[in-house]
């Protein structure tokens, strides 16, 4: 038996897995941004060093050009880095920086590519209360944390992938064998209800209507109606169970007539809800498809369209070209429920008995033939199937 | 009508202008030390010019050993100058003359 539990189950293991990979990747991208600032931080105290000796050697710049104000007021400049200098006010006395944005209240950080290391001398001289130092950073460092960076959270995120996978399946084997005891059940049972059914037809169709009073031809009528339905529940177990390991056998025949004749074969189930079964023909026409197939297909739309119906309603199957629609006048269908109305086992009403079984067997048999399957309800009002080709 | 405003403001300028060159240039010039050199060590020291000007007319106002910026050599050799007989404004302009004819920023290449 084809258990068919790994759409659901994978559909539920791409989640976690989705989930579990972003929450893994942010983790990561926060540690890589944690890793990355703290390098940032390593590297500028290494420059530190070297920014201080900078400010140093332009402290003394300043004192000299101070001290010989009335010689020169050529500002000190140096191929190593370029330099600006504040007042206590904060007011820019003289820049010869690549970048002009310098933030005062912090000592040595970084913009792009630009580290500012800022220094208050003890004498302000030319008014310096603040002396800034610009040095380019080659990023060299840089390349080297990345690589760092792409190898081991490459490698973390490519492990967390793995455990998240496994713990994935460990999560998901109640549910896996939970499916799987339900499957086991209703194989068993399919096969324990085929000789009782079988029996139970085979002594109606051999009993002499004509030799029955009317109260026991009631009761034969009612007993047959429910045989009728186990026929119907055990014909889509079946399905379900031998699907795809029988060889489907197509073959051209007239839809009006397996229309009628399934319609006819609804009849009795109809009445006992007082359902009227209408049929339009707008368009005769043959097709070529599994008989039994197709029929199931029907059988199930036409069996839902009766089973939700109210007491009185109709069904109306209209055959057009290429279409078939069913339409009935139940209680319609929630239309948050409509997106998974084709999962196996899925019920939105346990008024009425059934698997859940009915539509996804419609489904099956449609995308084996490539049939579209477009369903419109609304509650209260009704449900319209429509397969086109 | 112009003409006479704009004399009239030319007057009232050239006689602001001339607070600082009166009480102030006037006697510094026969000073061994030139009066730049006390601004330099007042930004030295100060840094800024609201921080100068401020320090300037405290000094002005109530001069004292301890307010000067001037080093002790100089301090025993000159003494300390007497308090200001300006007033306010004329003290604040004399002030802001001397901050405009001396100041650093904007003179460096």
């Amino acid at each position: 038996m084809d258990t068919n539990l790994s759409h659901s189950e994978k559909r539920t293991l791409k989640n976690f897995v989705a989930l579990y990979a972003l929450l893994s990747f942010s983790i990561l991208l926060l540690i890589s941004i944690l890793y990355l600032n703290v390098e940032r931080d390593l590297m500028l105290r290494k420059k530190q060093v070297l920014l201080e000796e900078y400010a140093k050697e332009l402290i003394q710049k300043l004192k000299y050009v101070h001290i010989n104000l009335d010689k020169t007021r050529k500002y000190p400049r140096s191929e190593n880095y370029k330099s600006a200098i504040f007042d206590s006010s904060k007011n820019l006395i003289f820049s010869t920086l690549k970048n002009r944005k310098v933030n005062l209240d912090d000592k040595l950080y970084k913009t792009e590519n630009i580290i500012h290391f800022i220094k208050q001398p003890s004498s302000y001289y030319l008014g310096s209360y603040y002396v800034v130092v610009e040095i380019v950073d080659d990023e060299l460092w840089l390349n080297g944390v990345y690589k760092k960076l792409f190898i081991y959270a490459g490698s973390l995120f490519f492990i967390f992938l793995i455990v998240g996978y496994f713990l994935s399946r460990l999560f998901l084997r109640p549910m896996r064998e939970a499916i799987e005891m339900l499957e086991r059940f209703i194989q068993d049972t399919t096969h324990e209800l085929n000789t009782p059914i079988s029996t139970i037809n085979m002594n109606i169709e051999m009993l002499d209507s004509k030799r029955l009073d009317d109260r026991s031809k009631t009761k034969i009528e009612r007993i047959k109606i429910a045989s009728q339905t186990l026929s119907h529940l055990y014909d889509d177990l079946s399905f379900l169970l031998l699907n795809h390991k029988v060889i489907s056998n197509d073959e051209k025949f007239d839809l009006k007539e397996l229309i009628e004749q399934r319609l006819n074969y609804f009849e009795q189930i109809a009445n006992v809800k007082k359902v009227s079964l209408n049929f339009i023909c707008n368009k005769e026409q043959s097709i070529v498809i599994d008989k039994k197939k197709i029929t199931k297909l029907l059988d199930n739309l036409i069996s839902n369209a009766i089973k939700y119906n109210k007491i009185s309603g109709d069904v109306t199957v209209v055959l057009d070209e290429h279409a078939i629609v069913i339409k009935d006048t139940g209680q319609g269908i929630k239309k948050r429920d409509l997106k998974a109305v084709f999962d196996r086992f899925e019920r939105f009403n346990y008024a009425q008995g059934g698997f859940g079984i009915g539509l996804h067997i419609v489904n099956v048999i449609a995308k084996e033939y490539s049939l579209n399957i477009d369903i419109e309800s609304k509650e209260n009002v009704g449900t319209e199937v429509v397969i086109t080709w | 009508m112009v003409k006479k405003i704009f004399l009239i403001l030319l007057l009232v300028n050239t006689l602001e202008a001339s607070s600082f060159e009166t009480n102030c240039a006037s006697c510094h010039n026969s000073f061994p030390v030139e009066i730049d050199k006390f601004l330099y060590r007042y930004i030295l020291k100060y840094s800024s010019e609201k921080s100068v000007k401020v320090a300037l007319t405290e000094y002005f106002k109530n001069p004292t050993k301890e307010k000067s910026v001037m080093p002790e050599p100089f301090i025993l050799r000159f003494g300390i100058k007497k308090s200001s007989d300006l007033n306010n404004t004329e003290l604040k302009n004399a002030i802001d003359d001397y901050w405009l004819m001396y100041k650093i920023e904007g003179t460096l290449f």
